[in-house]
């Protein structure tokens, strides 16, 4: 059915159809129902344990659900695939994580490169070429040979994108990707991020950093309690919350 | 200084014996043997404890069964118990007789191979979970993942356990001397039996070979380690040392 969707503007990239998720009795999602188009940029907000990094890691299907579909380019991620294309899938989905999980035994260099070549098949002087560009713009080029441990947070996060975009991914994805951060690096990841959007990424963010959400996103969506209660336009969302938590989150935001 | 000298002369006049025992009128005997069977015996239960960890993890049912079963049962039985086993049962379960050295070496093979798949899983499930999920998210497969991002690691963070268990393979050898492996501890009971007055100096001889031998191997493994580590994180106190000097660098980003 979505297949037919012709790849337009308005094609969705990821729909969630549905979805529910449980942790024994413990509804961690409930019946969502949302999907970010080509080309959006969508923030997910909401409390702690509210399901946002829940939600997004079933993207890729780094969590199970228990019914519903997640469809990533009209494809169902949680259908029974085989394990080759479960694999192909994931490879074209971009994932940022908080803790940032860069590879501590391979340099900057080796961590950009290391996917496109063992899964994708690239040759190595071809996936060189293209991780020395994607850290140059990051802006790290003149790291490339350093080891994640000789990085600060920023800069591990900045290749950490690095190494997602080296698959070429049509989206990306960020589960809280400044959360583990000193503050004083939480600019420099967001400028990137920043620079994607623009250059037409779509990109489903969970972020606490309201700024990013008003100034980037095109849709916000609002969690709690493993429901997506409200998505609407930035502007809408900050001004004029719709439902009553949302005005609690934002309020105690402000109050902080 | 009386005990040394004898151990001396026990080593003169026997040096041949304790080198590569009754070779070549015989089998290969003596110290040589003891290296050789260490060698082997460590060249073939490491590939084969990678193996077994990856079955023992691996999310398939048939794989990780079999495995942990063997685990099990070797853990529980000594090592002893195992190569008299091998020895009066392995010639009538295949219908001809097998050389001692090649039941020790299958015995040790074995025995080795399971202590060292724990080693290696016990590696591998200590990496934070985050190493497989972003390999995972990337698109490499379970294999892929394991081979690429998680045993380069497990494997070099596990070094020291590695190593202990390699030493323990090279001592265990001397368990030959029970089914007539003719190896350095058989070649030194052999002088024994034939001087009678000196069990002293001839197990010392033998104790001390064995520490050479065992020595070295930690030496070869620390400078494999090493080597390891000025390629990945030694560079990063290199590196830190070298940040106050070149603060240009430093501040480049």
């Amino acid at each position: 059915m979505s297949n037919a969707i012709p790849a337009g503007e308005a094609a969705p990239m990821i729909q969630f159809v549905a979805v529910h998720k449980f942790f024994g009795s413990l509804a961690a999602l409930t019946d969502i129902n949302a999907e970010v188009k080509k080309g959006e940029v969508v923030v997910v907000c909401g409390p702690s344990g509210s399901g946002k990094s829940t939600l997004i890691r079933t993207v890729n299907r780094l969590e199970q659900i228990q019914s519903g579909s997640v469809l990533f380019q009209g494809r169902d991620v949680h259908a029974k695939l085989r394990s080759s294309a479960l694999n192909h899938l994931r490879s074209r989905i971009g994932f940022v994580f908080q803790s940032f999980n860069l590879f501590p035994h391979l340099s900057a260099l080796d961590n950009v490169m290391l996917s496109p070549m063992k899964v994708n098949g690239v040759k190595r002087s071809d996936a060189r070429e293209a991780a020395l560009r994607l850290l140059d713009r990051v802006g790290l080029s003149a790291k490339a040979q350093n080891y994640p441990a000789q990085l600060s947070g920023g800069q591990q996060q900045r290749v950490a994108i690095a190494r997602a975009l080296a698959m070429e991914p049509p989206a990306m994805l960020f589960d809280e990707p400044t959360s583990a951060l000193d503050p004083e690096m939480v600019g420099e990841v967001l400028s990137v991020m920043r620079t994607l959007a623009r250059d037409g990424m779509t990109m489903m963010c969970v972020t606490h950093e309201m700024n990013f959400a008003r100034d980037v996103a095109d849709r916000v969506w609002f969690m709690d309690a493993g429901k997506v209660l409200e998505t609407a336009a930035p502007g809408d969302f900050f001004r004029s919350p719709q439902h009553p938590r949302a005005k609690r989150f934002l309020s105690d935001l402000h109050t902080r | 200084m009386a005990m040394l000298q004898s151990m001396f002369e026990i080593v003169r006049d026997n040096w041949l014996l304790l080198l590569v025992g009754q070779y070549p009128n015989g089998p290969l005997g003596g110290i040589s043997a003891t290296i050789i069977l260490s060698v082997l015996g460590i060249a073939l239960a490491f590939p084969l404890s990678v193996l077994m960890a990856l079955a023992a993890l691996s999310p398939w049912r048939a794989l990780r069964w079999p495995v942990t079963a063997i685990v099990y049962v070797t853990r529980g039985v000594p090592l002893l118990l195992i190569i008299l086993w091998v020895y009066f049962v392995l010639p009538v379960l295949i219908g001809q007789s097998v050389p001692a050295f090649t039941t020790m070496l299958v015995t040790l093979v074995g025995y080795e191979a399971a202590f060292l798949s724990e080693i290696v899983r016990a590696g591998i499930q200590a990496l934070p979970k985050g190493q497989t999920d972003a390999a995972r998210a990337l698109g490499h497969s379970h294999l892929g993942a394991m081979r690429y991002v998680i045993l380069p690691q497990a494997l070099f963070n596990m070094i020291p356990s590695i190593l202990s268990q390699f030493v323990s393979t090279v001592k265990e050898t001397t368990l030959g001397y029970i089914i007539n492996v003719p190896e350095l501890t058989f070649a030194a009971g052999q002088i024994n039996n034939r001087l009678l007055t000196k069990p002293f100096e001839v197990y010392f001889i033998l104790a001390i070979s064995y520490y050479v031998v065992c020595w070295s191997l930690t030496l070869v493994i620390s400078v494999v380690e090493r080597r390891i580590a000025a390629r990945r994180t030694s560079s990063l106190t290199a590196a830190a040392s070298a940040l106050p000097a070149t603060p240009a660098s430093a501040s480049g980003t």
